[in-house]
């Protein structure tokens, strides 16, 4: 399941939700990503998507995971719109029989929304507002999935 | 038809989307593109090799018709989430 959202959201209920519908799943596995504030630089991010393009991207990505590991649920929530530093920016979750499947499945996940995801962010401080691309470390990660 | 610019180029482009009717000698993506550029006067940023486009939702490479476009998004380059 996806879901983007305009307002903030409470991951750890998401979590709790996300493990009682997982049924007999032995391994949960979650991700919670925050805005970081940069050490003052940063108040808040602004992130905008392309409305269904970006969900079935994302679908896209699940689909792959499912196609690479033995998965039993999988959400993804992410915020779009103005999100504060320390807000929780994104939310994976991955539920399967055993650990390894659900840990390598969200750490895939994440790297894809780190990297090709359709997101445009705009990191805004309190005199300064610009568009941000993905770090070289990002790409990095991503790359160990081909 | 209802073109949509993403990231950077909502800002450079001044909106975020627009609906237009078109001259009818804009038949292509490239003629699209180039008219945009002296609409808006943007100094070729449609044009950049890092900004893909897509019609009707789906990514095209090169020039294509917009015959049946109904959409057209600009995306430059993703920011990740």
């Amino acid at each position: 399941m996806i879901n983007l959202l305009k307002t903030n959201f409470n991951a750890g209920a998401r979590i709790n939700a996300f493990t009682k519908q997982s049924g007999n799943a032995g391994a949960i596995a979650s991700f919670v990503g925050r805005v970081r504030g940069e050490n003052g630089d940063v108040d808040s991010l602004y992130l905008e998507s392309y409305p269904r393009v970006t969900e079935t991207s994302i679908q896209e990505a699940i689909n792959a995971a499912n196609d690479r590991w033995a998965l039993i649920d999988v959400l993804i929530i992410h915020r779009i719109g103005t999100i504060k530093a320390g807000a929780p920016i994104v939310l994976v979750c991955t539920a399967s029989e055993h650990r390894r499947s659900a840990f390598a499945a969200c750490d895939f996940l994440m790297d894809y929304l780190k990297t090709e995801a359709i997101f445009w962010k705009k990191q805004i401080g309190e005199n300064t507002a610009e568009w941000v691309e993905p770090r070289q470390q990002d790409y990095q990660d991503q790359a160990r999935w081909k | 038809m209802k073109i949509f610019y993403f990231g950077r180029l909502s800002d450079r482009v001044g909106m975020r989307q627009e609906t237009l009717a078109l001259p009818t000698n804009i038949e292509t993506l490239f003629a699209l593109k180039s008219w945009l550029n002296d609409k808006h006067d943007l100094g070729g940023a449609l044009e950049e090799t890092s900004i893909k486009s897509m019609i009707n939702q789906n990514l095209v490479h090169g020039d294509a018709p917009l015959t049946g476009c109904i959409e057209i998004g600009f995306l430059p380059p993703v920011g990740g989430g």
